[in-house]
Parts: structure tokens; sequence; C-alpha cells
């Protein structure tokens, strides 16, 4: 443990040194105005230097020096919202699914996405065959899973509605990693799909989405992938 | 009605185009009051551009100002801005900036036009471009991580607010899941980054977390726990492109036990990240 501690005590040595060695002013962000100062320092009472040999101008010009405030660009690249849908939960049949999104745009092509959402496993077949044997309890047929995706967009296009509406669309592909809590256990779970996604204005989207979310379970006796394919609509709402 | 920034260049409004010219009009009428409806059913937020809100205005200084449909290269071109026109812009989405002309036409114009665009006082329209200039010198990170923690699966995810370019502050949070248990962690902490302005550059982090740790049924001491952490490490970032960069790290965790002694446990992991 002492060796611990030394390690410790010598890392944070080396990382607040040359840290606070490189600091210029702790938020760089301040720099800009920094500047602007000493440019303003430098401009008033042009009494030495090359000022002083420039001839006198012929014509003063009577134009007022416009001062552009350049307001702050607003940025919408957050993008929430919610859906509704089924899901095939393998040997625990088709049912309900609920969630919720949350996307950042980074560029044109991509976004990060999380998402949590619900569902509940029915029974199996050995269930209903075999009459009042029940393999999990209530609460551990609840579905739970949260993932994190990267999403592509790709096959960008427009899609109308009568003559006067057009909306501009976009088909997606998705990728990632989560974990999914079922019959009383926590899985590691891969998830990938894509989707279709209309935005009928700058404030909003509507999606269409198909996934699948594997993990590996032991439950029914042997050790295999599941795979548990989803399908659902959704809203959402960009800031 | 909004309005351009005050500039003695501006020129008055005219009333939209007619309605005959449907491509200029994206989603006006009866289904904009349907979806409308429909975003109050959903009990959504107000939309994210608000009417009133004063904005830039800018001159195309370029023969024309190019407009699509859509965020997107792959959007068609629908209108033209000639030059000494002006375009207020409305907000930006990634790359492409929502403007809207004199007539009243609203459309997106990429990055790489509107830099060629002018302000009201002839100087050249500047802003973040989300380039390798941006990645030396940027406010936020964010970024997921797949790994290993103490030998288990690890998933997490990290945000991280610069103090300058090379001292961030760090918070991350993480799920492992193992053969022998299952938890939770969370970090904060500092990361100072050795060079920031090359593509490559080491890491070292610092900081402290806590760790909630749900043993499986079968051990012999299956009570949750929850324990306080202190980390260093080190790790390495690479920047790829646009706004992405990958990461790699290793944390050293000290876990403070009531038991008799202490823990430690090694976190590895990989991910990507991007920056805003």
């Amino acid at each position: 443990m002492e060796t611990g501690n030394r390690v410790l005590l010598l890392t944070l040595a080396l990382a607040l040194l040359p840290g606070c060695a490189t600091v210029r002013g702790w938020f760089h962000h301040g720099k800009q105005s920094q500047s602007a100062d000493t440019t303003q320092a430098g401009t008033p009472s042009g009494t030495a230097g090359p000022e002083e040999e420039t001839p006198p101008r012929v014509i003063e010009p009577q134009v007022e020096r416009r001062q552009v405030k350049v307001p702050r660009i607003k940025s919408s690249n957050v993008e929430l919202g919610a859906y509704y849908g089924a899901l095939s939960i393998e040997d625990f049949g088709t049912n309900p699914d609920y969630g919720f999104t949350a996307a950042y745009h980074i560029t044109e092509d991509f976004f990060f996405q999380g998402e949590a959402g619900r569902s509940r496993g029915g029974r199996t077949s050995f269930e209903t065959l075999s009459g009042n044997l029940q393999l999990l309890t209530e609460a551990e047929r609840r579905f739970t899973y949260y993932d994190l995706s990267l999403g592509y967009n790709f096959l960008p296009g427009e899609a109308f509605l009568g003559r006067g509406v057009a909306m501009t669309s976009a088909f997606y592909l998705l990728g990632g990693f989560g974990a999914t809590d079922f019959a009383g256990d926590t899985k590691f779970t891969v998830n990938f799909g894509g989707g279709y996604r209309v935005v009928p204005a700058d404030w909003l989207a509507l999606h269409v989405t198909v996934q699948d979310h594997v993990f590996q379970t032991s439950l029914l006796g042997v050790t295999k992938l599941t795979n548990n394919l989803e399908a659902r609509m959704g809203a959402t709402v960009f800031f | 009605m909004a309005r351009s920034t005050t500039t003695t260049r501006s020129t008055p409004k005219r009333h939209p185009i007619e309605p005959g010219t449907e491509l200029t009009r994206r989603a006006h009428g009866p289904a904009r009051a349907a979806l409308l409806a429909l975003a109050a059913l959903l009990a959504v937020l107000p939309p994210a551009v608000s009417a009133a809100r004063e904005y830039l205005q800018l001159f195309v200084a370029e023969p024309y100002l190019e407009l699509h449909t859509g965020p997107g290269r792959g959007y068609p071109v629908f209108h033209a801005v000639p030059r000494d026109e002006s375009v207020d812009v409305l907000f930006r989405r990634t790359d492409w900036f929502k403007v809207r002309t004199e007539r009243g036409v609203e459309g997106w114009a990429s990055q790489a036009d509107m830099l060629k665009t002018v302000l009201a006082d002839g100087s050249p329209f500047k802003f973040e471009l989300g380039d390798q200039a941006g990645f030396s010198s940027h406010r936020f990170e964010l970024g997921a991580f797949a790994g290993e923690y103490g030998g288990a699966n690890l998933i997490s995810a990290y945000w991280s607010v610069s103090l300058n370019p090379q001292m961030a502050v760090e918070a991350a949070a993480g799920q492992f899941l193992g053969r022998f248990s299952n938890g939770e962690s969370g970090d904060l902490g500092f990361a100072h980054v050795i060079s920031a302005d090359s593509r490559w550059s080491p890491l070292l982090l610092i900081g402290v977390g806590i760790v909630h740790t749900e043993p499986k049924a079968t051990l012999t001491t299956p009570e949750n726990r929850t324990e306080q952490t202190a980390y260093v490490g080190g790790g390495i970032r690479y920047y790829l492109t646009r706004r992405f960069f990958m990461r790699a790290e290793y944390k050293a965790h000290y876990i403070f036990t009531k038991r008799n002694q202490n823990e430690e446990a090694d976190e590895w992991k990989l991910g990507i990240a991007f920056f805003f």
C-alpha cells in the first residue's frame, strides 16, 4: 500500500506541475478579449513612429464606421425523444417496448445516441405447456436495457406530403453496446440496426427504427447468444 | 417579426414568396398544424428556434450562395442567393447553417460556403470549424468506452470540461458486468494533456471516485457494498477527423474498503469521443 501511496503522490505531482506551468490563463477562452484590449491600447495618441510621416489626407471620408454586433448563433444538435414499439425477447415472446433516446449530431453523417428502454418477458412455451410452472418471478420478467450507439446517416432524401409539403428524410445505421437487465442478471449487450427519420419541422423528427439486442445467457440451461429484435416508432425534438 | 442585427445595409423585409413556388416552402399549412398538435400530445418542450430572436445578417460575397433543402451534402440545391444580397442566420446544425433570405426563402448553407460570406462591415464571417485546430483547444468532450474493470466487462462514458488546452476536469460513469459481480462506478478528476497541439498526445489522469459492487448470489459474501476510490492513470488520445478522436486509457483504482485490507482494481478501456 505504501508503494501505492507513493505512486499516487508522484503522479499527482507529475500531473499538476507541468499542467500549471503551461497555464497561460486558466480559462483560455478569455484569450481573445485580452488581445482586443492590447490593440485598443495601441491606437490612440499618434505621437511617435511612422504615423507622423504620413501626409495629411486630402479628402476626409465622411463615412461613419459601422458597428457590427455578431450575435451568438444558436446550435441545434441535440435530439431528445421517446419511442414505443415491440420487442421480441428470445424464448419469452413479443411484448410492447418503450423508452427514451438522446442523441447528439456531431457531423452531417454521424451522431451519438444513448437510449434506455423497458419491456416485459412473457411465458416460454415450456411454461405454457407445463401448466403452473414459473421459470421467473414477475420482477425478473422485467426487461430493462440501455445502450450507447454511434449512428451513421445515409440515403438523404425528401418525403412529399401532397403538393405543398416537402420534408427532409434520411436512413441511418446504428451500432453500439450497453447492458440488459433481465431474469435477475445484467448482461453486456451489443445492439445494431437501422432506422428512417423524417424531419417535418426544424425542431421535430419522426423515427421508425429496427434494432437487434444481442447478449449471452445461460438461463435455459445452455449458454447461448440471444437475439432480441425490436421494431419501434418514435418522435424526437431538436434542441 | 424577428429582425436582423442593426446595420446600415439592411434591406427592408419583403413578403414571402407566392404560394406557387412549392419547393421553397417546407412543411407549412395543415401539415404543420397537425404536427404541432402531435407535439402538444407528446408534451414536448418549446421548439428549438423561437421567433423572438435577433439574427446575424451576412452578405453574399461570391457570385451566389447555394441553399440546400436539408443539412447535408446529399440534399439538393433548390435556391441560389445572388451576390450582395443578405441572409439571416437562424441557427446551426452540425456543419450547416439554416438561413433566411431577404425574400423569406429558408434553406441550408454549408460551412464551406458560409466562410465566403461577409458581415455588414465587409469583414469575413468567422466561426468555430470543428477541425484539428478546434481539437487542440476546445471546451467540451463527450465519449463512450468499452473495456475491462477488475476482470469484468466495462461500459463507460465520460464528459470533460477544459480549463485550458492542457487541463480538463472529467467525470466518468461506468457499469461493469462480470462473472462474480456486477456494479457501477463513478469518477471525478483531472486530466492533463501533455501535447495538446499534436494529433497524438499522452494524458495523465488523477481523481477520486465511488464504486458500487453487487456480488453474485453464489459467492459467500453476497451483500452489496459502496466504497470510495482514488485513481491515477494514463492514456493516449488520437485525433481522427472532423470532431472525432480516439482515446485509450488505463486507471489504477485504489478502493478504500471497510475490511482489513484496501483493494486495487485495474481499468483498461478504449473508446471514441468527440469535442464541441
